[in-house]
């Protein structure tokens, strides 16, 4: 409970899955990512650049701005498309991007991952008949996309809870510095199919487990 | 560009990516995560073993008692396997001679059997195998448990020492409600909670009592299968721990519970759309729970006995009269539960009131009884005395078989007859012992008061207050029962606890789901009947019954004084003491007033006082002598203390203390408290009497509220009167079930002749079945169903009802006898500082009258 979580929901066409998806997980990246630190004697740091770069949809009438990482595309790109393989041509699903930190525990316990904050998208395709609704749809997502990008500016400007300030030894425990030219917060993608957001088997498991354990 | 010559020049490189001199950069320094404290993932657990560490007096005491706990399990196990199959009873009994060489004497070795023969008994016993499996499951069950508390309870004693700067050795003599004040001011450094910048006491007691209030509110609403009408018991209660837990495993944290986590409900029951699809869903869960019951029902029942007989033997055979002592009993501690009432404080609220319950029960002894244990007890008696008597003179009387066990035997029968002999000088004044009662449980159906003396209000009563033998074979019992319950009667009710569980739960920010009558809205919840006329929007379905809601606000404000309630709430509460007040004040300058001019809404608090006033002045011995440490720069309190009566005196005093310990804070006189001003505190020498402050307030709280428990019922009484509402001790139970259970009135014809004057909120009282069946499927389009059926059960009862009510509503009333002669229980109870012990004899009745200065 103690994260903050955020849903956008989006209605689109089975080939634009792909780019809305890149446009919003990007846009919050974007504004979730640093440049890298670079620590200094006597416990200061310099914060390195990020650059930007737009990119322009094939699908959707829409630009986004993005961090120009390759390396940070590549992967959520992949990450996007395993979804956009899983999602049937006119299903629902949810792809959500959670943002968390580590924290080290002490032996028999590996340390926990604790987020503190979750978007979920909320996908849900449709099929459209002719190329008329086609190109309505087009211009149609894209507004919709632009609303969510705004959406997602207005929340991340709210004065709210960040993982404070990391000193060397911890950074890792709140970045992912495995990247060279960007520096995101500890971010996590994960996807589900199908509308029924019930829990899993595993974690079901897992939460009776822990459960019978506690008390 | 270069060759214009003008002033303007393109600025060099200042926009490259490249970093130039590093010692142009800006330089950040990191703030790190000092603490390990901010951001705790799952703050309820969190919170609930900040709260249970501090329940069980720190680190030290919990771990031990937990070894403890283990190794009596093994004990336990081990010992009974033992008495069964190593142990030759024959030599024990003397019906087998043992040849000894040297001596003639058996000694208890002799009477075990040796090893092998031991282990050939066991092995051969499948009984015995299918026992110790058991027992050895559960036992690593609770190891694996054990090790993981401990771990976790680690971190937590960390938190106390690092982050809220609490030694283990001082957190037993801290209350709550200061290691309350401290997490709230650490929130604000450490961010424990990232929704909010800082916590209020209402979440902290949300996270920890999210479920429990769900079940307190399900009782509220009778919503739960617990009350039953038997052939030959009559109206019953059963509620015991094993089906506790099987509701709480299907409701919140079993497999497949409406509840995804801790503190989410399922997206799905918060939607209307579906509602029958998965009251089918719950219904079937809970025949699967309950099968799983059935099968699992032998080993829980042979656990059961050998817990019961482990854990009572030796204090039945210590003080028989244990097993006729009474207790508050499961549904007692759910039903008399306040919203966001923490378990320290429901246990110190019911164990003040103990002594008046158990005398007031004690006042039912039927005559009957009573003759018959007398001579029985006479008879015991002689024989005994003969046989003692002998056994002084002679010891080898004891040596004759059974004479040994015959004087325990008639031992136990004389202790078990006096407890049936009422004490010589008890004086029989039931009203006033449920008075007190009142004072100290604060829930009472309505028609109760002017019906103490009724042995029906004790029936009910003892439903509440049962004996512990009873508890005892309840939970014995339980295993069996508790399958029947959730097969037959839970899952009829599935759909009513879908209804229920989306149409009160809200969604708290920084909280999670909780149960919105836990919000403590008087606007949501409130009952036109329990002073919030005119503030309350609530249809009938969400109006919590018994002024639940009003009462909680009342009590949660009052034990946590720091915390600020929304604004209408505020005005309520404020609206609320300045009444009591205002009326405590004009009452005591008048004398006792005997006589009780009923309408008038002044003399209610003079009504409190002319009953059992003991309320204030049990404390007042302690008020006057605190006042002097206490409140010595506060002459203006002390003059107030001793011009007012002991009732007003102890709520100002409560203010004046409060503010003197304001003050306190700022000036640098350190005492704690329950204040935000807890952080000045130096732990020193100081320390003590810091606690001592809070104590006290905690005390003048716990009085306060007695106080005004008293007159919001009163109140209620005086409204309601003539009035018409509902009543909930015997709302039937909704489902169309209740058709083949006979109606309370139509069961009950000698009752009904005798007019025995029901409360006037018998649910008879809805003017006419269309209107009442309108009303309330219109205020909630939501719950029809479970709606329809409770209307058309209000309609069933308005036939035999109505006509008696006319006496329901002139309840003869007897004029209330002044009670004083406090001062020497004041001055036993000033010993006591602990809130949670039983308390002194407050609940005394003197029939004379003894005026307090």
């Amino acid at each position: 409970m103690n994260c903050r979580s955020e849903v956008l929901e989006v209605t689109v066409e089975a080939r634009q899955v792909e780019e809305a998806m890149l446009a919003l997980l990007h846009t919050i990246l974007l504004h979730r990512s640093t440049g890298k630190f670079h620590y200094k004697k006597e416990g200061t740091y310099s914060i390195g650049t990020v650059g930007t770069q737009d990119i322009d949809c094939d699908f959707i009438d829409f630009t986004f701005v993005r961090v120009s990482s390759e390396e940070l595309d590549r992967v959520i790109r992949k990450a996007v498309s395993e979804f956009k393989d899983a999602l049937s041509s006119d299903g629902m699903g949810q792809i959500s991007l959670e943002f968390y930190q580590k924290k080290k525990s002490r032996w028999p316990f590996s340390d926990e991952c604790i987020p503190w904050e979750v978007w979920s998208i909320k996908v849900s395709v449709v099929n459209l008949a002719n190329e008329q609704e086609r190109q309505i749809c087009r211009e149609k997502v894209g507004e919709k996309l632009g609303e969510k990008v705004i959406n997602v500016v207005e929340v991340i400007n709210r004065h709210e809870y960040l993982p404070k300030m990391p000193t060397q030894s911890e950074v890792d425990n709140v970045f992912d510095t495995s990247l060279k030219d960007v520096q995101p917060y500890l971010y996590k993608i994960t996807y589900q199919i199908t509308d029924s957001l019930g829990t899993s088997v595993s974690t079901t498991m897992r939460r009776l487990i822990k459960d019978t354990l506690a008390l | 560009m270069a060759h214009f010559e003008t002033e303007y020049q393109r600025l060099e490189a200042s926009y490259s990516d490249s970093p130039p001199g590093e010692e142009n950069l800006l330089m950040h320094v990191p703030e790190g995560s000092k603490s390990q404290w901010h951001h705790i993932e799952n703050l309820d657990l969190f919170f609930q073993r900040v709260y249970n560490l501090h329940q069980k007096n720190g680190f030290t005491c919990m771990l031990l008692g937990e070894i403890f706990e283990l190794v009596q399990l093994l004990f336990v196990v081990g010992f009974t396997v033992f008495l069964a199959n190593c142990v030759d009873y024959d030599v024990l009994f003397a019906n087998k001679f043992v040849n000894h060489t040297d001596s003639s004497k058996v000694t208890l070795p002799d009477a075990i059997l040796p090893m092998d023969v031991c282990n050939a008994h066991i092995r051969d016993n499948a009984f015995v195998i299918f026992v110790l499996i058991i027992s050895g499951v559960f036992w690593l069950h609770r190891l694996v448990k054990f090790l993981y508390n401990v771990c976790c309870y680690w971190e937590i004693r960390s938190f106390y020492i690092n982050a809220l700067k609490m030694s283990m050795s001082e957190l037993p003599y801290a209350t709550w409600q200061e290691v309350q004040a401290r997490i709230i001011e650490i929130q604000k450094e450490h961010q424990i909670c990232i929704h909010k910048k800082e916590l209020t006491e209402l979440d902290i007691y949300h996270r920890i009592l999210r479920f429990k209030n769900y079940m307190v509110a399900m009782v509220n609403k009778s919503l739960l299968p617990v009350r039953f009408r038997l052939p030959v018991l009559g109206d019953s209660v059963f509620y015991t721990r094993g089906l506790k837990y099987n509701f709480e495993l299907i409701f919140f944290w079993g497999p497949g519970s409406l509840f995804e986590n801790e503190w989410s409900l399922k997206q799905e029951y918060k939607r209307g759309g579906n509602r029958l699809e998965l009251a089918d869903r719950l219904a079937s869960r809970i025949l699967w729970i309950g099968i799983a019951n059935l099968l699992l029902c032998p080993v829980i029942l042979v656990w059961q006995i050998l817990y019961a007989f482990f854990s009572y033997t030796e204090i039945i055979k210590r003080e028989p009269g244990s097993l006729g002592a009474r207790c508050w009993s499961l549904y007692g501690r759910c039903y008399l539960r306040h919203f966001n009432e923490l378990d320290h404080e429901l246990m110190s609220r019911l164990s003040k009131g103990y002594k008046a319950a158990s005398k007031y029960m004690n006042c039912f002894l039927s005559p009957l009884l009573t003759v018959v244990a007398k001579n029985v007890a006479f008879f015991a008696g002689s024989l005994l005395a003969v046989l003692i008597a002998l056994t002084i003179y002679d010891e080898d009387v004891l040596a004759v078989e059974h004479v040994l066990s015959s004087v325990t035997l008639l031992g136990v029968c004389i202790t078990v007859c006096r407890s049936f002999i009422p004490d010589k000088h008890m004086v029989f004044c039931p009203e006033q012992l449920l008075r007190v009662i009142l004072a100290h449980i604060h829930y009472m159906p309505d028609h109760w008061q002017g019906n103490a003396h009724r042995y029906e209000t004790r029936d009910q009563f003892s439903q509440l207050f049962q004996y512990k033998a009873v508890f005892i074979l309840e939970e014995l019992l339980s295993p069996v029962v508790t399958p029947i319950i959730l097969i037959f009667c839970l899952r009829r009710k599935s759909l009513e606890i879908i209804d229920f569980f989306r149409n009160f739960t809200v969604e708290v920010i920084g909280v999670g789901d909780t149960c919105s009558f836990a919000q403590m809205d008087i606007r949501q919840h409130g009952h036109p009947a329990w002073m919030s006329e005119g503030k309350t929007e609530a249809s009938i379905y969400q109006q919590a019954e018994d002024g639940k809601t009003e009462l909680s606000l009342m009590h949660f404000a009052i034990t946590n004084p720091h915390w600020q309630p929304p604004r209408e709430t505020t005005h309520f509460i404020s609206q609320l003491k300045e009444r009591v007040n205002r009326e405590a004040a004009g009452a005591s300058s008048e004398t006792h007033p005997l006589s009780l001019s009923e309408s008038e809404p002044r003399s209610l608090v003079a009504n409190i006082l002319a009953g059992p006033s003991t309320l204030g002045s049990v404390h007042f011995a302690c008020d006057s002598s605190l006042a002097n440490n206490a409140v010595t720069g506060m002459p203006g309190g002390a003059t107030a203390l001793r011009s007012l009566s002991p009732i007003s005196s102890s709520l100002h005093l409560r203010g004046s203390l409060s503010a003197a310990h304001r003050v306190s804070g700022f000036t640098g006189r350190a005492m704690t408290g329950s204040g935000t001003d807890a952080r000045t505190v130096s732990s020193g020498s100081s320390a003590w009497e810091g606690q001592l402050t809070s104590l006290v307030l905690s005390e003048y709280a716990s009085t306060e509220m007695s106080i005004h428990a008293l007159y919001i019922h009163e109140l209620h009484k005086q409204q309601s009167r003539g009035d018409l509402s509902r009543h909930t001790w015997h709302r039937q139970e909704s489902d169309e079930s209740s058709d083949s259970i006979p109606d309370e009135v139509r069961s009950e014809p000698n009752t009904r002749s005798r007019n025995f004057p029901r409360s006037q909120t018998f649910p008879a009282t809805l003017p006419s079945p269309g209107a009442s069946s309108a009303s309330a499927t219109g205020g909630t389009n939501m719950g029809q169903d479970g709606e329809k059926a409770q209307s058309s059960s209000q309609r069933r009862h308005s036939g035999p009802a109505a006509d008696h009510f006319g006496t329901a509503g002139k309840v003869v009333r007897t004029a209330h006898v002044p009670m004083g002669g406090w001062a020497e229980d004041g001055k036993e109870s000033s010993r006591h500082h602990e809130p949670v012990q039983e308390e002194t004899s407050e609940d005394e009745l003197p029939p004379h009258i003894h005026k307090v200065t």
